[in-house]
């Protein structure tokens, strides 16, 4: 056996379908992407800055086509001390991965005595990314992760998101993913521009706007899961690591929300 | 072909070449309390203690090479275990009884074309409760031996046998400071009767036993050694239990 602290070489080695994804029977040319198989899908995820790290909320829905599959899913996590991982897509493509990533980390610092570097760690995720194309090109397994981490280095956090092929892009200020993110994605300039970037804001103040998002798309997107029967999921990476923000944070600010949209007079629709 | 005397003979021949390289390594010892599993060892410049998994750490005497290979090739299995199916479903039981120690006995057996590992490994193992902790000494020709609340592997069987004994009985309840004093203690034991095995007999090397010796003995060896202790934490929120203590943590054992 080689001696290697490289996860994936011995995943190849054993030809673990992770990295050589195997080809169904194609489907005929004409017939939708998907047809007759629908995998199960995280909806939307939410990653902000503020000025001590990094806040990431998302919804606790998976679907599959029109049914709720799960609503106590979990979206957002942690990939190592310091660095998170926010899913949505493929659900199973998406745990299969995390797993990998922690697994895979592990492995390299555990042999090599140093931890893998952020910028190994970002070209790790790209490559099983990449890996999983032929299977994405068949209608399933697609994924989009949104990886952000605080750097102890620059002593600041980082949000990093990608494509469907693998392509990574670092993003100053915000990311989203999932069904209903495409719908919010203005909202976090206006915020940003009206407001304030949301580097500068307190934590309070980014997991609120945070919130404010994901209630927002929640209402556009018919995927994507309210709070009213499941509180979302919020967790904040800062120089002391990863936290998860309590049940009873959470409730008192999702409860704030919702009095101050409900305090708001909406014009009476004419009937 | 070897005959079975020759065979025989050139088995004995491969234990004492292996036994005598093994004779001058740092002992190592192991102890389990609530607070979670401690490694203790003195080394001259290389580090000696390894995380191997989640709940798994690892330290050994022999030859550098060897250890290495055993450490990584351990460190894989684990891994690809652990991604495969799941991290609870690697164990040292596992690992070593149905992997390294078939290794080891085939290397030690192979004449013909491989060299015999030399190596003398102590795993030890995190469990929920101090009574699931375990320990496993796996010895160069594949052999190992499990056991619970302290373990040692040490150069010659009677230096271990030492160590054992200074160590006294091991509890749960040992706070860090009391576990690892006694560690040290059974440590010096053992290292005083491995390194001195070759030249004096043991009728002199008892009659030279005494705190001033080990003192002493303790002070010379870390001239150009100092203390390593690996820790695996019982309760923690960290994403590792593993870690090695720093000089700060263990100042009160130089004292």
């Amino acid at each position: 056996m080689e001696l290697t602290g490289d996860l994936w070489g011995l995943l190849e080695t054993s030809g673990h379908p992770l990295t050589q994804p195997r080809m169904a029977t194609p489907r005929p040319a004409d017939s939708p992407a998907g047809a007759g198989f629908i995998d199960t899908h995280g909806t939307t995820v939410i990653t902000v800055k503020y000025n001590q790290g990094v806040v990431n909320v998302g919804d606790r829905r998976a679907t599959a086509s029109f049914s709720v599959m799960y609503d106590k899913a979990e979206k957002v996590l942690p990939l190592d001390d310091y660095t998170l991982l926010a899913i949505s897509g493929s659900f199973a493509k998406a745990m299969e991965v995390v797993r990998f990533l922690r697994t895979s980390f592990k492995l390299y610092e555990r042999v090599y005595l140093q931890p893998m570097s952020l910028d190994g760690k970002l070209a790790e995720l790209a490559k099983v990314i990449r890996a999983g194309i032929p299977e994405v090109l068949q209608g399933i397994g697609g994924f989009i992760p949104i990886l952000s981490t605080f750097d102890r280095e620059l002593d600041e956090g980082r949000i990093f998101f990608y494509d469907g092929m693998g392509a990574r892009f670092e993003s100053a200020d915000y990311g989203a993913a999932g069904s209903g993110s495409m719908q919010i994605r203005g909202i976090f300039d206006y915020i940003a521009k009206t407001k304030k970037p949301f580097h500068e804001m307190t934590r309070e103040e980014a997991l609120l706007e945070a919130l404010y998002l994901l209630d927002i798309a929640a209402d556009l997107d018919a995927a994507t899961g309210g709070w009213h029967k499941v509180l979302p999921l919020a967790k904040t990476i800062s120089a002391n690591g990863i936290e998860d923000v309590s049940e009873e944070e959470l409730r008192e600010l999702v409860e704030r929300i919702d009095k101050s949209i409900g305090e708001r007079k909406l014009p009476r629709s004419r009937a | 072909m070897y005959t079975p005397f020759e065979r025989d003979e050139a088995f004995g021949y491969r234990k004492d070449s292996v036994e005598s390289r093994l004779r001058e390594g740092s002992p190592v010892v192991g102890v389990s309390t609530q607070e979670g599993i401690y490694l203790l060892t003195v080394c001259r410049g290389q580090r000696k203690i390894y995380e191997i998994y989640d709940r798994q750490m690892f330290s050994a005497i022999g030859m550098q090479g060897d250890i290495e290979e055993v450490r990584v090739s351990t460190i894989q299995m684990a891994h690809q275990e652990g991604f495969e199916r799941s991290p609870d479903d690697v164990t040292l039981q596992r690992l070593i009884g149905f992997a390294l120690s078939r290794r080891l006995k085939q290397a030690f057996g192979d004449l013909w074309s491989s060299a015999p590992f030399v190596i003398r490994a102590l795993f030890a193992e995190l469990g929920r409760t101090p009574a699931q902790d375990s320990f496993y000494a796996l010895n160069y020709d594949g052999e190992f031996r499990a056991s619970n609340g302290v373990a040692v592997v040490a150069g010659t069987a009677l230096a271990e046998d030492k160590m054992l004994e200074r160590f006294g009985e091991s509890s749960p309840a040992l706070s860090r400071e009391e576990a690892l004093k006694r560690a040290l203690s059974a440590w010096v034991a053992g290292a005083q009767e491995a390194f001195r095995a070759g030249s004096r007999s043991e009728e002199v090397r008892e009659a030279e036993e005494s705190e001033e010796a080990d003192r002493i003995f303790l002070y010379d060896e870390l001239k150009t050694g100092h203390i390593e202790v690996g820790f695996l934490e019982r309760n923690t929120q960290r994403e590792s239990r593993f870690r090695l203590l720093t000089p700060a943590d263990i100042a009160f054992l130089r004292a």
